[in-house]
């Protein structure tokens, strides 16, 4: 029964979508507002259509209805409410409804919100989003139908996958990184819009710029929230191991970042919107090659991509995309040419410009070192991967040169810069790098990358403050305002360049985060039995007591952890624990993370002895890693403060 | 400096040395990373592919997954020693690095580390999974990651 209505909605679904396709196309073509307006109608009801079959698969799950074999696979009659709930997006076939769900929900955001404006590029966007959503249909309806029946039903149910059963944030994580991988499809059917009608304009630009950062904030909100759930439940100590599955996340941030900085040269003149239109393409169909080597099982073996359809489905869409774009940047090359007076070599647009090559370089980087196993593979046969050591030591020298130009990227002017324009705005934050630098070394800061970063945080964190200032004081001089109340005055009067700053702000004190941890993080590990104690770093951990019991949430599992005592700059009991799930061969660690300003302490238990009580713990003390999610939350902050609606704007809105 | 003065009209249309330096800055930076890669690359081997590769293999960065050998195990959780098999070699490895509790003889494990040139497999870390649905390897396969 429930089956048969989710399985009918994803079929009504791929026939609205095609419809909404096809009439947007003919109302685009011939002008008729009545097709337009049912093209877009037809797309809030694949909106529709998508929440009905979302929403039968969570009353699926939450009534462990083990009829339709993807209930019974990942949820449990044990399972508790929650975790039914999310295990909507735990497995392929439901987070691609998921997925569905959330580009049909952007899709009609878009449509709604300029239901009676931009009449000439609308209709293509709607078209292009309703092809993608038809794609999404055809994939549940042909290769990965989530309303598949099963017999016999199952009186238990396997449950979800135990990593994706043993933390909150999973509740968390793959929303946003999802809102953020489908709100990139509209910048993509935006651009296709312009090209199509070759109004390519100020107008799109900006349409474009907005509609990236929105699904961005998303993304990048999901990539710090994907790290801090790896960082507390996988028990290894860090947050980020260039596993593929992260750098599928992180490709589209790092093209949709240039974008956002590109954006910013292309709307000041006619030049870059061959490369606008190049990074909103490669964005798009990086989500989709995300979703392909995540989804497909391609990354564990090129041979195990033949087992599920899925995958072929998504390469397809890949090249169809690629495709798509290749062509209509050939067929509207006259359109695209530049032109406008090359930028002198030291000014803003320069700096936005190497910004374009770092990001662009950096995303080619970690492309490569993410597909390089798998054209091996298909090669020569062997299995291999591309080891962190390299991405680590590849990124290093980007992420360092985009550093120093957060900071000298906003204090250079447009046009050309004056030896005293550089010596003026430079020297002051030259001076505090190197100060920032010294007193990292005097602290005992180790690592030449860590006293790197830090100085150019130092200095481009001094840049960006000498421009607020600068500015705060010029508007106090003029209006008598008090120091706080001018600096509020003058950003909220440029949100998009102050929110900037913020967001580089978030970056450096992220980036002195992630070097100071991984330079300065010490790790032990220790066997003791009860009553034992053992010391790092100040701390001392003593053993009370093993506990082996069933979980009170869901008695199937079963969990051994340790009671210990800490003391030292930190104290309280703790409990790690390992928890085996009946459907997991590998018990899941649940590791307990102490944060502190300073330092986390984080214990993990990798062993236990039930005979003897002994335990094997891994002790890390991991210094200012609680700043990384700080320093992401300052970044979505800012983004968010520069495309909030300034007041000029909502009023000319509400006066239209 | 000239450049605070008015330039007259370029006589180029477009401007392509920012673009060139950028792109020296860049290949430069491309050329340290890829000139490494062949270092960087971890081979993922059963017993009997890191035999036949013989002495070529000491040294390499390696991920060696296979059935921990029944009665192999010998040591403290933190000076370990014990034998992998895939059916046909067996590989003594060493690990100073304490394995999780799934880690039980006759069940299938993945080490990475390196051969040293006495025939040890000195294991440096033991891996994270972080696959959907990881089977257990059994004799004679390839573990998944």
């Amino acid at each position: 029964m429930l089956a048969g209505i989710g399985h009918g909605a994803v079929v009504i679904g791929l026939t609205v979508s095609l419809f909404a396709a096809a009439a947007s196309v003919l109302a685009a073509r011939s002008g008729d507002i009545g097709l337009a307006t049912a093209g877009r109608r037809a797309v809030y009801v694949t909106c529709g259509l998508s929440a009905i079959a979302c929403g039968v698969m969570v009353v699926a799950l939450l009534g462990h209805d083990f009829s339709i074999l993807y209930v019974a696979r990942n949820n449990a009659t044990t399972t508790p409410p929650f975790y039914s709930f999310i295990s909507l997006w735990a497995a392929l076939e439901g987070s691609i409804l998921f997925w569905t769900l959330l580009l049909t929900g952007w899709s009609s955001l878009l449509l709604y919100r300029y239901r009676s404006a931009h009449p000439a590029l609308m209709p293509w966007a709607a078209a292009g989003l309703a092809v993608v959503a038809a794609f999404f249909f055809a994939v549940m309806t042909w290769a990965g139908d989530p309303f598949v029946s099963v017999t016999p039903v199952s009186a238990e149910g396997n449950g979800p996958n135990a990593l994706l059963q043993n933390h909150p944030f999973m509740g968390l994580h793959p929303p946003l990184l999802y809102l953020g991988y489908t709100g990139l499809a509209i910048p993509f059917a935006l651009t296709v819009a312009a090209l199509v009608t070759r109004r390519l304009d100020a107008q799109w630009l900006t349409l474009v710029r907005r509609w990236t950062l929105v699904p961005w904030i998303f993304l990048t909100a999901g990539i710090v929230a994907g790290a801090w759930w790896s960082y507390e439940v996988l028990g290894w100590g860090g947050y980020w191991a260039w596993d593929p599955v992260e750098n599928a996340a992180l490709l589209p941030w790092l093209t949709a970042t240039a974008f956002i900085h590109s954006a910013m040269v292309a709307e000041r003149g006619r030049s870059l919107r061959t490369w606008t239109v190049i990074l909103v393409t490669t964005t798009f169909v990086l989500t989709l090659l995300g979703t392909f080597l995540t989804r497909s099982g391609v990354i564990e073996s090129v041979h195990s991509f033949t087992q599920s359809a899925i995958g072929a489905w998504f390469l397809a869409g890949v090249l169809a995309a690629l495709m798509v774009g290749a062509g209509l940047v050939v067929w509207r090359v006259g359109d695209l040419a530049g032109t406008g007076p090359p930028p002198a070599l030291v000014s803003r647009e320069s700096a936005f410009l190497l910004n374009n090559l770092l990001f662009a370089g950096l995303a080619f980087a970690v492309l490569f070192g993410t597909l390089y196993p798998l054209v091996a593979e298909a090669l020569s046969g062997e299995r291999l991967s591309v080891g962190a050591p390299w991405f680590d030591r590849v990124s290093a020298p980007f992420f360092a040169a985009l550093l120093f130009l957060a900071g000298v990227g906003p204090a250079l002017p447009w046009g050309a810069a004056s030896w005293r324009t550089l010596r003026d705005r430079f020297v002051i934050p030259a001076l505090v790098g190197l100060a920032f630098t010294t007193l990292g070394a005097v602290a005992g800061l180790r690592g030449a990358a860590a006293l790197l970063t830090l100085g150019l945080a130092g200095f481009s964190g001094a840049a960006l403050l000498r421009e607020v200032v600068r500015a705060a004081r010029g508007r106090g001089r003029s209006s008598g305002e008090g120091w706080i109340r001018a600096a509020w005055g003058v950003a909220t009067r440029n949100r998009r360049r102050y929110g900037g700053y913020l967001a580089h702000l978030g970056v450096l004190v992220a980036a002195v985060a992630v070097a100071v941890s991984a330079s300065g993080s010490i790790q032990a590990t220790a066997v003791l039995t009860p009553g034992q104690s053992a010391s790092l770093a100040g701390y001392t951990v003593t053993h009370r007591q093993l506990v082996r019991e069933p979980l009170a949430a869901d008695p199937r599992v079963f969990e051994t952890r340790a009671e210990l005592d800490v003391s030292g700059p930190q104290a309280g009991m703790v409990r790690p624990a390992l928890r085996d799930y009946p459907n997991s061969v590998a018990a899941i660690a649940t590791p307990t993370v102490m944060t502190s300003v300073g330092e986390d302490f984080y214990l993990t238990l990798l062993a236990y002895d039930p005979d003897t009580g002994a335990v094997t713990l891994r002790l890390f003390v991991n210094p200012l890693v609680a700043w990384i999610w700080v320093g992401g939350a300052v970044v979505v902050l800012g983004a968010g403060f520069a495309i909030w609606p300034g007041r000029r704007a909502a009023a000319t809105r509400t006066g239209s | 400096m000239s450049v605070s003065t008015p330039l007259p009209p370029p006589i180029r249309r477009r401007g392509w040395g920012p673009w060139l330096v950028g792109a020296g800055v860049a290949a430069i930076i491309g050329w340290l990373a890829f000139s490494g890669v062949g270092n960087a690359l971890v081979y993922y081997l059963t017993p009997t592919e890191l035999a036949a590769r013989g002495e070529a293999a000491i040294g390499q960065s390696v991920r060696l997954g296979g059935l921990v050998l029944p009665d192999s195990v010998s040591g403290s959780a933190t000076d370990l020693t014990f034998v992998l098999t895939d059916g046909e070699t067996e590989i003594t490895v060493h690990s100073s690095v304490a394995p999780t509790s799934s880690f039980r003889e006759g069940a299938g494990a993945v080490v990475e580390g390196v051969l040293s040139p006495d025939g040890v497999f000195e294991a440096e870390e033991v891996l994270v999974k972080h696959d959907e649905n990881y089977v257990a390897p059994t004799q004679g396969q390839l573990p998944a990651r």
